[in-house]
């Protein structure tokens, strides 16, 4: 038996309530004292990170307070009781203080000091309550977790609140009256259920041998705030094949009415047996039942800002970004089941970064989330990437577009059925706040409906008029929309925008679209026929020929990413206004223009560099952001239109020679490196083998030269 | 320790106690173990390692519950339908100067007052109920063991009895008294008086929502010790252990009930041990199809495969003729009942093969259904069947929940043991609004035949269990709520009336299908080649060949293999599958 030292870690606690200092250097329980003095505030919360921050001698005394918390917490109380300053503020009196004023009176006329229940118990002084905070460090344990052992420790336990029950008193300690000696008599009460006095203890009533008639006065005795609710376990903490454990949870005090069903919270507190009483103990026989004794509330928010890192997180982040293929490793690492489709998981991996939000002085404001619509043949495994987009983003909401009416989506206006008040509730878009909308079957919604996404998409709010009602919410939210070709699959003898079949308006507000057909190749389906065989074979995916990484770190880099609000340098501006230009003009150009090139374009290409640089981890644009930025869009547009291209008859050979002539011209010169010439002819969407191509037929022909060993070239 | 000085049969606490007192002697602390095994389970595994030493063990039912004795070891077989998490527990106390253990048992074996230190241990509580949809067939016959037990019950009496006092005595002689007072006879004496009682009580009244049907009986199991990992929701286990139940307590809700907002769901609140027995759990197994034929285990792999043709003849035999000599769709139903998901790849449920048969009509369902849903009662241990109406659909409540009111999980219609078969009967399906929980629903059956996964609800969040289950879907034409993997136009020649079969006959073809599920399967290399190929014909021919296709292809060669009870795909067999779906694809035209 360890001898435990009570009075020694009064003195402990009370050197730590008066000298410790947090970071600013200012004594944060004495200010926390004096506002408890003043009356303003109740609750005293003790932070458990602090006393592991406080230098002094208390190495075990963190452990002892942890293992054995109930009595600790009466420890720190009668520290507090001691060292309560006087009040600086005046404030009127109440009940409780006339009848403590009262009874400070009456004690000194009363001798009967000896007796326990006569003595004025120091609970029923208190105008506050002591709560401990457990230390932040370390994941909490899920309800699983908790065993026996850990029964009188201090837990910590994240979990979603199912039932709350109502808040009623509870009586913590009872004060009787006694008729024949008229003295108050304190009976604490420490469990739920209490045995009233029926005998004066008083000595007088005991000299005279009379039993006494202690009454309960209601009014003297001090209640708490009590309420009773369940927690249950996360989804994602539940083993495969288990079903969510869940506890009961008591809140007292001031932490009543915190919580209720639904929250996602992390509780601190302490967990005890209930045994039971009465009639029910004989028929549970040994069991004890268990509950949590909350000492402290925290909500979790599922927003990136808030994401906090798990303990190796950061170092595996830091690593990740040192790596220089964090792009392609991170966009692989997107649904990695999903065969192909590169470039697409590029531009959902920069859907899910996003750039910032900008808001100028006049009070525009600039949307930073990139919207995409992914649009193909049925069965390409639209709706798999969506839903896997959804799962990765901290807070992301999935509907489809049949299912879901414009008012679904935006925000309704209910009548409520119990005040008959109208209230607004929330669509999908509204709910989807401060991160992802994904819209499956976005072609199969009316028309009607699909306006309403019109305002979200570049306003990012929701207005709303309607029934006395005008208001508007906000819904800072990327889309990721999915949709069918016009008559279910792409029909390449119709012209793309007859199979898009989605208004202009509409198509001009995402940053990017994306064509996934479904083409007739022997590859394609010989990939498929042994992708299939060897499932059946091995019951297991085919090697991903990499690893990829865990969603959660997936998660923990975007929000890294994030923080991060990059600008661009005057001397790209330049850069990226030619490049637009390039692309009106080339729109100019030709006579059946494919694309609705505007200044969202530009805005597009700007918030998809900013995206990469947020990649990058990078505080700035690079010129490398931006080039990559206009392949992305060029590459969305040559999954259009890569047919349309051929039929126009000009071979890659050529078209590759114009282009690295026209951008040679451009910048007035004549000597071309390699790099930038792939640069360039990617972003028109021809591959390096073309190039090389290009560059043999062309030096062939002695329009060029090409340096045989960097392959840079010269015009002649 | 020289021969068991206990009955592990009858009086397994005192074997318990026993060895908790030889545990003590060789250095086990309980202060420090929370609990863990001492060699408890070991010593029973040892003692029921074979077969025959388990069939000893009476079976826990609605007919044995009113004669087998609480404090003896009983066998529950059923599937987990909810847990209810940990239940904690005085587990060891000192009681002066020696540790006592209350392991395995529901009350004190002893006075508790006396206890200076006690250790709290935790045991975790599965709610089981009979597997749904369970065959007659798979019930063992519990008449004999029941003669048998009771004999053994009698004669032993006055041994246990014995063995009782001399622990007592070797123990402490103070707590003699209350020894006596807590022995398993005594217990027993009252079981005895108050079970017959129990008879003529009505049972299961509300709270108990498995319990509804008078002839299913869920078990509370207490489990110790084993891996929490071991054993999952819904997973079909036969549990061994000591059972309490205690028909003394009855149910007396008035005085519980008075305060409707008490969060307290005690277990022992809701599930009164009058109603729902208790096991506490020594060893226990998962069931495969193989444990509940009788006698005979598998059919001997290295078998020659002329058995396996023989059999699978004479049960195609009756397939067809049951199909009115549609011999296709003998075929089809064969490699259906033999499907199960071998694994999942992803979003795949690889080896699923459910069948739609289509143009049957309420008159040919009246006909061919249930020959044929008789029938397959007869060869699988566990079949169900959903008739889909209109108000069917808006009624029941297919996905379980749960109930956050007495933190219970309801369950669903879906709720279904592994390697459970289906039958959904569309035909009586009539034109008609279905209303949220029709659609819901729907939608839920959607979902299983796509993906062989249920949506739990547990109203702030749904989970999704993956299932195991054969469907086999009646409609006139092709079901649209119910995407299968094959549909087959059923087109029956004749009615033929049903033959009798035997009892031998039936249980080599249960044995035949289980066998030939349980095989393992791979595809050689020169044939990979061939599959491959011939899928890649496949596909380009017909472009609406999707993954799913060509998945559910290499399915039935796997079947049509397995049926023959080979374990590698010979090109015999991949072109008969072929052959068949060819043939298929022509009746759908």
């Amino acid at each position: 038996m360890k001898d435990y030292d009570f009075d020694g870690d009064k003195v402990l606690a009370k050197e730590f309530l008066e000298n410790f200092a947090d970071a600013n250097g200012r004594s944060k329980y004495m200010e926390i004292l004096q506002e408890v003095s003043n009356r303003k505030i109740r609750a005293i919360q003790v932070d458990l990170d602090d006393l592991f921050n406080y230098k002094g001698d208390i190495e075990d005394f963190l452990g002892r307070l942890t293992e054995n918390t109930r009595r600790y917490v009466s420890i720190f109380s009668a520290a507090v009781d001691e060292l309560l300053p006087e009040p600086t503020e005046a404030f009127p009196d109440d009940d409780h203080d006339i009848l403590m004023t009262q009874r400070a009176e009456d004690g000194t006329d009363n001798a009967d000091v000896s007796d326990p229940h006569q003595q004025i118990p120091s609970e029923i002084k208190r105008f506050y309550e002591v709560y401990f905070k457990a230390a932040s460090k370390g994941r909490p344990s899920t309800i699983r977790e908790v065993k026996a052992s850990h029964i009188g420790q201090l837990v910590r336990i994240s979990g979603i609140v199912t039932r709350c029950s109502d808040v009623k008193p509870l009586m913590a300690v009872a004060v009787y009256t006694c008729e024949e000696c008229g003295h108050e008599i304190y009976q604490e009460v420490t469990s739920r259920v209490f045995m009233p006095l029926f005998k004066c203890p008083s000595s007088r009533c005991r000299l005279n041998s009379k039993a006494g008639n202690p009454i309960l006065q209601l009014r003297a005795s001090k209640f708490l705030k009590f309420q009773e609710a369940k927690m249950q376990e996360l989804a994602e903490h539940v083993p495969k094949g288990h079903i969510p454990r869940s506890m009961t949870v008591h809140l007292r005090g001031e932490l009543t009415r915190k919580v209720s069903p639904g929250d996602v919270v992390e509780f601190s507190g302490i967990f005890l047996p209930i045994p039971y009483t009465g009639f029910k103990a004989l028929r549970a026989g040994l069991v004890a039942d268990t509950y949590l004794e909350a000492t402290s509330v925290t909500h979790f928010k599922k927003k990136y800002e808030e994401y906090e890192f798990q303990k190796d997180e950061e170092e595996q982040i830091a690593r990740l970004a040192e790596d220089g293929d964090i792009y392609n490793k991170l966009s692989r690492s997107l649904a990695p089941e999903i065969y192909g489709h590169e470039d697409i998981k590029k531009a959902l991996l920069l859907l899910l970064v996003g750039a910032p939000h900008r808001q100028l002085k006049d009070g525009m404001k600039i949307r930073g989330d990139v919207h995409i619509c992914l649009m193909g043949d049925p069965g390409v495994a639209k709706s798999q990437l969506l839903k896997h987009i959804i799962n990765v983003a901290p807070r992301g909401v999935y509907t489809t577009g049949k299912g879901s009416s414009g008012v679904g989506l935006t925000a309704a206006v209910m009548r409520d059925q119990v005040t008959n008040e109208m209230v607004l509730e929330g669509g999908a878009l509204v709910l989807a706040d401060m991160g992802i909308c994904a819209i499956d079957e976005f072609d199969k919604m009316d028309e009607s409906d699909r306006t309403a996404i019109h305002e979200v998409m570049e306003q990012q709010t929701v207005s709303i008029a309607k029934a006395g009602i005008t208001t508007s919410l906000n819904a800072r939210t990327a889309v990721l929309a999915a949709a069918n070709p016009a008559w279910g699959r792409y029909d390449l003898r119709r012209t793309p925008a007859e199979n898009i079949n989605l208004p202009p308006a509409l198509l001009s507000r995402f940053d990017l679209l994306w064509l996934i057909l479904d083409r007739a190749d022997m590859d394609s389906d010989l990939e498929l026929a042994k992708h299939v065989l060897h499932v059946h074979q091995t019951e297991e995916s085919p090697a991903l020929g990499f690893e990829p990484l865990e969603p959660n770190i997936l998660r923990a880099y975007i929000s890294a990413a994030r923080r991060l609000s990059p600008y661009v340098p005057a001397e790209l501006e330049e850069y990226i206004a030619t490049a637009y230009s390039s692309i009106r003009q080339e729109e100019a150009r030709s006579n059946t223009p494919h694309s609705y090139t505007t200044v969202r374009t530009l805005l597009s290409i700007l918030r998809i560099s900013a995206a990469l640089a947020r990649l990058r981890f990078s505080e700035s644009v690079a010129q490398s952001d931006v080039d990559e930025a206009l392949r992305l869009m060029q590459m969305s547009k040559i999954s259009l239109y890569a047919d349309d291209r051929q039929k126009a008859g000009l071979d890659a050979i050529s078209d590759t020679y114009s282009i690295i002539r026209d951008e040679a011209a451009r910048s007035n010169k004549t000597h071309v490196s390699y790099a930038n010439a792939l640069n360039w002819i990617s972003r028109k969407g021809y591959s390096e083998a073309q190039l090389k191509e290009c560059l043999e037929e062309y030096a062939a022909l002695n329009v060029w030269q090409i340096d045989p060993n960097t392959f840079d070239i010269r015009f002649i | 320790m020289g021969g068991p000085a206990y009955d592990c049969l009858t009086n397994p606490l005192g074997a318990v106690r026993f060895s908790f007192v030889n545990a003590l002697s060789s250095g086990y602390d309980p202060a420090s173990s929370i609990g863990k095994d001492w060699g408890v389970v070991d010593l029973f595994r040892h003692y029921f390692s074979d077969e025959s030493a388990i069939s000893q063990v009476p079976v826990l039912d609605s007919s044995s519950i009113k004669w087998v004795q609480p404090k003896t070891l009983v066998r529950f077989r059923g599937m987990i339908q909810d847990m209810l998490g940990n239940e904690f527990y005085a587990g060891a106390y000192k009681d002066d100067t020696t540790w006592r253990t209350n392991k395995y048992s529901d009350v004190s074996q002893f006075p508790e007052g006396s206890s200076t230190e006690m250790q709290v241990w935790e045991r975790r509580l599965l709610y089981c109920v009979p597997v749904p949809g369970q065959n007659q067939w798979t019930e063992c016959s519990s008449q004999e063991l029941k003669n048998r037990f009771l004999d053994l019950t009698g004669q032993n009496r006055e041994k246990r009895v014995r063995v009782d006092e001399e622990m007592t005595d070797s123990m402490d002689s103070n707590t003699l008294e209350a020894g006596l007072n807590g022995s398993p006879f005594k217990k027993m004496k009252v079981g005895e008086a108050t079970s017959s009682a129990s008879e003529s009580q009505v049972p299961q009244s509300s709270g108990i929502p498995p319990a509804t049907s008078t002839e299913s009986l869920p078990c509370l199991v207490k489990m110790y010790d084993s891996p929490e990992s071991d054993l999952k929701l819904n997973d079909v286990v036969e549990f061994l252990g000591v059972l309490t139940f205690d028909p003394i307590v009855m149910m007396d809700t008035d005085s519980l009930d008075e305060n409707s907002d008490d969060l307290s769901e005690a277990e022992s609140v809701q599930m009164p041990s009058g109603k729902v027995p208790r096991l506490h759990c020594l060893i226990h197994r998962k069931l495969e199809t193989q444990h509940f034929l009788h006698g005979s285990s598998l059919l001997p792999e290295p078998k020659s495969p002329q058995s396996f043709k023989e059999i699978r003849e004479s049960l195609m035999k009756y397939l067809t003729s049951l199909l009115g000599n549609d011999h296709i769709a003998a075929q089809f139903l064969l490699l259906h009942l033999l499907s199960k998901v071998n694994g999942r790849v992803d979003n795949v449920a690889v080896g699923k093969l459910s069948l739609n048969l289509i143009h049957l009509n309420k008159e040919s369902m009246s006909i061919f259904g249930t020959q044929l849903s008789d029938a397959l009662k007869s060869l699988l241990p566990f079949t169900q069947s959903i008739p889909l109406t209109i108000e069917y659909l808006n009624t029941a409540s297919f996905g379980p929940k749960k109930d956050y009111r007495i933190n219970r999980l309801m369950p669903g219609v879906l709720q279904i043991a592994d390697g459970t078969h289906l039958i959904l009967d569309e035909t009586e399906l009539q034109p008609g609004t279905l209303n949220s929980v029709g659609v819901e629903n729907a939608n839920l059956l959607k979902n299983l035949l796509e993906c062989q996964k249920v949506e739990y609800d547990f109203q702030y969040y749904k989970m999704e269990m993956a299932t195991d289950v054969q469907m086999l879907i009646f409609s006139e034409g092709k079901s649209n709520i119910m995407p299968a993997d094959l549909v087959l136009p059923f087109q029956p020649s004749q009615v033929n009336s049903l033959e009798v079969i035997t009892p031998d006959t039936a249980e080599a073809w249960r044995c035949y299908l289980a066998t030939c599920k349980s095989l393992s399967h791979s595809i050689g290399q020169e044939l990979q080649q061939v599959v491959e190929n011939d899928l890649v014909a496949a596909r380009q021919t017909d472009r609406s060949l999707g993954s799913q296709d060509l998945s559910r292809l290499l399915t039935m060669a796997r079947m049509m293999s397995v049926s023959y009870g080979e374990t590698t795909l010979s090109l015999e067999h991949w072109q008969m599958v072929l052959e068949l779906e060819r043939l298929r694809k022509e009746r759908l035209k």
